[in-house]
C-alpha cells in the first residue's frame, strides 16, 4: 500500500439527492475514480433552496465542464436557458429600474476607471443610467442573448453569462448522467448517527435499520442537515442583515424566453420572476417579523397575479464550521440566503470545488479542515455583504419592511466597502468574492449611491470630451444590440441539428 | 479609447512636499508628476550631505509595471542604471549547508485536471521517482543556464509562465527618476531640514524649515527621509513595532566588487552565513555584495572579514556598515504625513521586498490621494493595506530562517528553535500535511513562491492532493519526462543573458 493510499479517503456517502447532492456525487466520482461514492436519497427539504431555484452565476460553465455536462444538451432538453442579467425595479430612491448584468459596464478612459467618469457626469446630469453602458445589460433589457465573442475588440467580448435553470428538468438531466457513473443509490431516512471516538461519524443509522459506513459524509440535505446537525447545532445568524425569512414559491403561465430575470422590491420585501419559456417561476421574499403570510400572499397575487404559492420558511445564516470531522455540509445545509441574486446553487457548486481542492486525508485532520472553513467563511461573508447591501442601503424607504430596516447597521466589512465607495468610488479588495467589482458597482450605483469625490485621475479629464465619448459608447452599444436577433430566434438557430454548421 | 484630453489645470492643487531624495523619494515624485499632474504640485527636498542609503539593487517583477506606468522605455532605463535581468534568487546553505535552490519568478510545471503540478510530483516521488521539482520551473532552468529572454506573450507557450525583475545600481536609479520627474515639473530643493512646523490646532505639518532659513510649505508631506523617519517618527512620534525577535538581523556590511568575466547570472544569490546571509547581485558593470547579520551573534569586524574573504572579484570600495531594525511604524499615514520607504519601516532584503513596498505604498497613495483635507477613512484604508503587505512578507521571510536543520552556530540555533508567529506556524503545518498553500490572491508571494521555499528548504509534505492518484503512474511519468525535456529544449534556444543585454544596449545607443 502506498503512502497515498494509506492516507486517502476510500468511501464517501452523499446525503440528499437533489441538484446539490447529485452534483456533489458526480463531482467526487469523476475526480476520484477509485473512491466508492453512494447517494442516500432522503425526503427533500422544502427549504433546500439551492435545489429549487432557477439562479446560477457564470461560474456554472466551469462547474459543468468539471462534471461533464454540456450546455447545449441542457438547453436542448429545456433544462436551462441563458441568463445575462436581472432587472431591478423599485430598489432605488428615484424608483428607476436598473440592471445587474454579468459583464463590464463601460470601458476605461485611459487610466481613469469608467465608473469614476460616469459618477462625475451623473453629478452634472449628463449621464445615461449606468447600465446603458453595458452591452450585457442592454441585451438583458431587450431580453436578447448571444454568446460572448473571443475576439478582444468585438463589442460582444465584454460579458459573461449564467444559466437559468428549470430545477426539475435540470435535476432529471443530472440524474440521467449520474446513472452512467459508478454511483450507488438508495432511498432512506436518517434515524441517527454513530460517532467515532474522536467525535466524527462512523456510520449513519437508517430508519429501515441499515447502517451505512463511510470515510466521509457530505450532507446535502438542506437546512435540516441531518448529519451535520448531529455534530453541531452552531449557527451564525444573519437575520439582522438578511431579513427575509419567508418565501412564497409559485409559477405562472406567462413568460417569453428572455435573458433577463426580474427582481422587484415591494413594500413587504421583493418578488421575482424567472422566465422559462411558456411559464415562469415567480416568488416573493418577506420578513415574518414585519409581515404576516396572508398579507404577503395578497401582495404576490396583486403584483404578479399568482394566487397559488408554497410557503417556505428559512433562517438566513451559515454553519460556522461547515466541515467538522468527517462531515461536510454543502448547499443549504451550510449556508442559507434568500433568492436574491440567485446565488444559492452557485455557493453549493463553489463549495464542492473547494472541497475537492482541499480534500483532506482519511483522518480529516483539523488543520486541513481549517483552511476549507477559512475560505468558506471569507466567501460566504462577502455574499452576505453583497446581498445585505440591497436591503440595508437601498434608497427605498416606502413600505413596512424598508422602514423596519432603516435603523439597522451594516456588517463591518460591508460598511467598509460602502464607506470607501461613497468617499471616492473605490472598492476595497476582499478575498474569495463571488461577485466581482463590476457587480458591486452595478448594485451600489443601481440602488442610488454615488461617490462624494471623483478620483483625481478622472477629475483631470475634460468633461465635455468625456461626455461626448460616453455618448458614443452608449450609442455604439445600442446600435450593436439592436442587430442581435430575439432570444427565441437565437435559441432556435442554436438548437438546429449540427448538419447546418460550418 | 484613451484619446481623452486633460482639462486645463484646475486651481486648488495639493502642494506635495517629499522629504528625501533616495529611491523612495524619487519614485514617489516620478509617480505623482506622471499620474496626478492635475491634482498636485511636487516639491522634493534632499540633502547631499546626509546622502542616501545607496543599497537596494535587487527588485521584484512588480517593478516592471511601475516603470511601464511611467511610460519609461525599459531598454533605456536598464542601460542607464547598468541593470541586469533577475529571474529569481539562488538560496544557498539555508535548509542545510550544501543545499541550493532558486526561488524562481514563475510556476512549477503545468496544472493537470485542475490539480497543481507539485501534487503529481509529490505522488511520483513517493512512488520512487527521483527528480527535482525545480527542473519543472522554466525560470529556474533558464536562470541556471544563465540565459534570458522576455516571456512569450502567447499564454499557451511554456515560455510564458515566468516573470522577471531587475538588478540595478541603486545610486543610479534615483537620479534617473529625478531627471524624469524634474522634466515633468517636480521642483527640487537641496539642503538640510533642521526644523518642522506643526499647526498647533490641527496637529498637521505646516512647513519644513531648511538650514538656509527657507521655509517649505505643503499640504501633504511624504516622508522619504530614510531610517531616521524625520516626519512620521521624529516629529509625529508614531510608535515603532519591533520584529527583531523574529528577524534578528540588524546590520549589513556592503562591498561592491568588479565583475568576473564570463556569463552574468540572471539572478541574485543569497548565501547563508554563520550569523545571517550574504547577497551577491550581478550588475552590468560590477557585482554588489553584502553580509546581512545579527550584531548580537557576530561583530562588525568579523562580519566584514567574512565578507571580504568570500567575495569574488576585486573590491571597489571599503566595506561599509549599515544599521537597521526589523519592524515598522504602527501607522504609515498620520495626519498629513505619509511615510514611504525606510521611513515607514524595514524588512531585511532577503527577498528584495523593500522597493516593492515603496511601490505598493505609492500605488495606494495615488489611489487614495486627497482632493482636499485628508479624510480619516482614507488614512485608515491606506494603513490597513500597508499592514497587509508587511504581515505577509514578514511571515515569508521568517520561513527562510526557521525552515532549517542548521545547528552550526548560535544564530542558526536561535532562528531554528525560535517561536514563529501563529500565522506562519499554521501555514507550515498545512503544507507539511498535504502540500497545500494557504491561499490568498492579494499581496506578495503567492503559491509558487511558498512552494519553492518549502521544498527548497527541505519541508516535504507527507501527503498530496488525492486527485493526483487518478492518473496512471506510467503515463504520468512519461508526461513529466516530456515536460522536462520540453523545458530544457525551449530554454536552450534562448540567448545568453550577457549577450542579450549587450544587444539591447547597442540598440538603445543607435536610436538615441
Ligand atoms: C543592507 C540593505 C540592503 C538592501 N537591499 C535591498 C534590495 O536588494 N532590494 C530592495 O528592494 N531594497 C533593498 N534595501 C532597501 C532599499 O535600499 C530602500 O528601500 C531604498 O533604497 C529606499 O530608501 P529610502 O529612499 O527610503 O531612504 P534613503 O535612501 O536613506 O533616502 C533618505 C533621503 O532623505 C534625505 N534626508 C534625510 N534626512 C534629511 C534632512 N534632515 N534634510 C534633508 N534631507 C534629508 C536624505 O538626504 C536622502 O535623500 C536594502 C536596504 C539595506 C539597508
Amino acid at each position: 500500500m502506498s503512502l497515498g493510499e494509506e492516507r486517502a479517503i476510500r468511501s464517501i456517502v452523499v446525503v440528499g439527492a437533489g441538484i446539490v447532492g447529485v452534483s456533489a456525487a458526480m463531482s467526487f466520482i469523476r475526480a476520484l475514480p477509485r473512491v466508492r461514492v453512494s447517494i442516500i436519497e432522503v425526503p427533500p427539504d422544502p427549504a433546500a433552496l439551492a435545489d429549487r431555484l432557477t439562479g446560477s452565476l457564470p461560474a456554472i460553465g466551469a462547474f459543468h465542464a468539471m462534471v461533464g455536462v454540456d450546455e447545449l444538451d441542457l438547453v436542448r432538453g429545456g433544462a436551462a436557458t441563458h441568463h445575462l442579467g436581472t432587472r431591478f425595479e423599485r430598489w432605488s430612491a428615484d424608483g428607476e429600474p436598473w440592471y445587474h448584468a454579468f459583464g463590464e459596464y463601460g470601458t476605461a478612459g485611459g487610466r481613469a476607471a469608467f465608473h469614476q467618469l460616469w459618477a462625475r457626469a451623473q453629478r452634472a446630469k449628463q449621464a445615461l443610467p449606468y447600465y446603458r453602458y453595458s452591452m450585457a445589460a442592454v441585451l438583458a433589457e431587450a431580453g436578447k442573448f448571444v454568446h460572448p465573442s473571443d475576439e478582444l475588440n468585438s463589442p460582444f467580448s465584454s460579458f459573461n453569462y449564467a444559466l437559468r435553470i428549470d430545477p426539475d428538468r435540470y435535476h432529471a438531466e443530472l440524474v440521467a448522467r449520474a446513472q452512467t457513473l459508478p454511483l450507488s443509490h438508495m432511498q432512506a431516512e436518517i434515524g441517527g448517527v454513530q460517532r467515532t471516538e474522536n467525535g466524527g461519524v462512523s456510520a449513519l443509522l437508517l430508519k429501515d435499520g441499515h447502517r451505512v459506513e463511510a470515510d466521509l459524509f457530505i450532507d446535502c440535505a438542506g437546512p435540516s442537515a441531518p448529519v451535520a446537525s448531529a455534530l453541531s447545532e452552531r449557527f451564525e445568524d444573519w437575520g439582522e442583515s438578511l431579513p427575509c425569512d419567508r418565501l412564497l414559491l409559485g409559477s405562472s403561465k406567462a413568460g417569453q424566453f428572455s435573458s433577463s430575470d426580474l427582481a422587484a422590491a415591494t413594500s413587504v420585501g421583493w418578488r421575482w420572476a424567472s422566465p422559462l419559456g411558456g411559464r415562469q417561476m415567480v416568488g416573493l421574499a418577506y420578513a415574518s417579523s414585519v409581515t404576516g403570510e396572508a398579507r404577503a400572499r395578497r401582495v404576490l397575487a396583486s403584483e404578479a397575479g399568482v394566487e397559488e404559492a408554497e410557503a417556505v420558511a428559512i433562517r438566513t445564516g451559515r454553519r460556522p464550521e461547515p466541515w467538522t470531522h468527517n462531515v461536510l455540509a454543502v448547499g443549504d445545509a451550510a449556508i442559507a440566503v434568500d433568492a436574491l441574486q440567485g446565488v444559492n446553487l452557485h455557493l453549493a457548486q463553489s463549495a464542492i470545488r473547494r472541497a475537492l481542492e482541499l480534500l483532506p486525508g482519511r483522518d480529516c485532520h483539523p488543520l486541513e479542515l481549517r483552511e476549507y472553513n477559512r475560505r468558506t467563511k471569507q466567501e460566504t461573508r462577502r455574499v452576505r455583504d453583497f446581498l445585505a447591501l440591497h436591503y440595508l442601503r437601498s434608497g427605498r424607504s416606502k413600505g413596512e419592511l424598508w422602514q423596519a430596516l432603516a435603523a439597522r447597521s451594516l456588517p463591518n466589512s460591508l460598511a467598509h466597502s460602502v464607506e470607501q465607495f461613497e468617499a471616492r468610488g473605490r472598492l476595497p479588495f476582499y478575498e474569495e468574492e463571488s461577485f466581482d467589482k463590476q457587480s458591486w458597482l452595478a448594485v451600489l450605483i443601481g440602488i442610488g449611491l454615488l461617490p462624494r469625490q471623483v478620483d483625481p485621475i478622472a477629475a483631470a479629464l475634460r468633461e465635455d470630451e468625456a461626455a461626448a465619448w460616453m455618448q458614443r459608447m452608449a450609442d455604439g452599444i445600442t446600435q450593436e444590440a439592436a442587430r442581435v436577433p430575439p432570444y427565441r430566434d437565437y435559441l432556435g438557430r442554436m438548437l438546429q441539428p449540427p448538419t447546418r454548421r460550418g | 479609447m484613451s484619446e481623452l484630453n486633460t482639462a486645463e489645470a484646475p486651481g486648488n492643487k495639493q502642494r506635495v512636499v517629499i522629504l528625501g531624495g533616495g529611491t523612495a523619494g524619487w519614485m514617489t515624485a516620478a509617480a505623482l508628476v506622471r499620474l496626478l499632474p492635475h491634482a498636485c504640485t511636487v516639491r522634493l527636498v534632499e540633502s547631499a550631505e546626509i546622502g542616501i542609503v545607496g543599497v537596494g539593487e535587487a527588485t521584484l517583477p512588480h517593478l516592471r509595471a511601475f516603470v511601464e506606468s511611467l511610460g519609461i522605455d525599459e531598454a533605456d532605463f536598464m542601460r542607464a542604471t547598468h541593470a541586469t535581468f533577475k529571474l529569481g534568487i539562488d538560496f544557498r546553505d539555508f535548509g542545510k549547508i550544501g543545499d541550493s535552490y532558486i526561488h524562481p519568478f514563475g510556476d512549477f510545471g503545468r496544472e493537470l485536471n485542475g490539480v497543481d503540478f507539485h501534487h503529481y510530483w509529490l505522488r511520483m516521488r513517493a512512488a520512487g521517482r527521483q527528480d527535482d521539482l525545480f527542473d519543472y520551473s522554466v525560470a529556474n532552468v533558464m536562470a541556471a543556464s544563465k540565459r534570458f529572454a522576455p516571456p512569450s506573450t502567447d499564454p499557451g507557450s511554456l515560455l510564458s509562465a515566468y516573470g522577471y525583475a531587475y538588478q540595478f545600481d541603486a545610486t543610479l536609479f534615483g537620479p534617473y527618476l529625478r531627471a524624469y520627474a524634474e522634466k515633468r515639473g517636480a521642483r527640487r530643493t537641496e539642503g538640510k531640514v533642521v526644523n518642522v512646523e506643526v499647526n498647533p490646532e490641527t496637529g498637521d505639518l505646516a512647513a519644513l524649515r531648511m538650514e538656509s532659513g527657507e521655509r517649505v510649505e505643503g499640504d501633504l508631506f511624504v516622508d522619504c527621509s530614510g531610517f531616521i523617519s524625520l516626519l512620521l517618527g521624529r516629529t509625529l512620534g508614531e510608535e515603532w513595532e519591533d520584529w527583531s525577535h523574529w528577524l534578528p538581523c540588524d546590520r549589513a556590511v556592503a562591498l561592491p566588487c568588479t565583475s568576473p568575466p564570463g556569463p552574468i547570472e540572471p539572478y541574485t544569490r543569497a548565501t547563508a552565513m554563520e550569523a545571517g546571509w550574504r547577497w551577491r547581485i550581478p550588475l552590468q558593470h560590477r557585482v554588489g555584495n553584502g553580509y546581512v547579520y545579527s550584531s548580537s551573534h557576530i561583530s562588525d569586524d568579523a562580519a566584514a572579514d567574512a565578507l571580504v574573504a568570500s567575495v569574488e572579484g576585486r573590491p571597489m570600495a571599503d566595506p561599509r556598515v549599515l544599521k537597521f531594525r526589523a519592524g515598522r511604524r504602527r501607522r504609515s499615514w498620520v495626519k498629513n504625513v505619509v511615510a514611504v520607504g525606510l521611513a515607514s519601516g524595514f524588512l531585511e532584503p532577503l527577498e528584495s521586498t523593500s522597493i516593492y513596498l515603496v511601490q505598493a505604498a505609492i500605488t495606494q497613495l495615488v489611489e487614495l490621494f486627497p482632493s482636499g483635507r485628508v479624510e480619516e477613512a482614507d488614512r485608515r484604508e491606506y494603513n490597513r493595506l500597508v499592514d497587509l503587505e508587511y504581515d505577509r512578507i514578514r511571515d515569508f521571510l521568517i520561513l527562510h530562517y526557521h525552515a532549517t536543520t542548521r545547528d552550526d552556530s548560535s544564530f542558526w540555533n536561535h532562528v531554528r528553535t525560535m517561536e514563529v508567529p501563529d500565522s506562519l506556524a499554521e501555514k507550515m503545518e498545512l503544507f507539511r500535511h498535504a502540500g497545500r498553500v494557504a491561499k490568498y490572491t492579494q499581496g506578495l508571494f503567492l503559491q509558487p513562491s511558498w512552494i519553492a521555499v518549502y521544498v527548497g528548504q527541505g519541508i516535504v509534505p507527507h501527503g498530496w492532493d488525492q486527485r493526483a492518484e487518478a492518473a496512471r503512474p506510467d503515463r504520468l511519468g512519461a508526461a513529466m519526462d516530456s515536460l522536462r525535456r520540453e523545458i530544457q529544449q525551449a530554454v536552450a534556444s534562448l540567448p545568453d543573458h550577457r549577450e542579450f543585454i549587450a544587444r539591447r544596449n547597442a540598440a538603445v545607443s543607435e536610436t538615441s
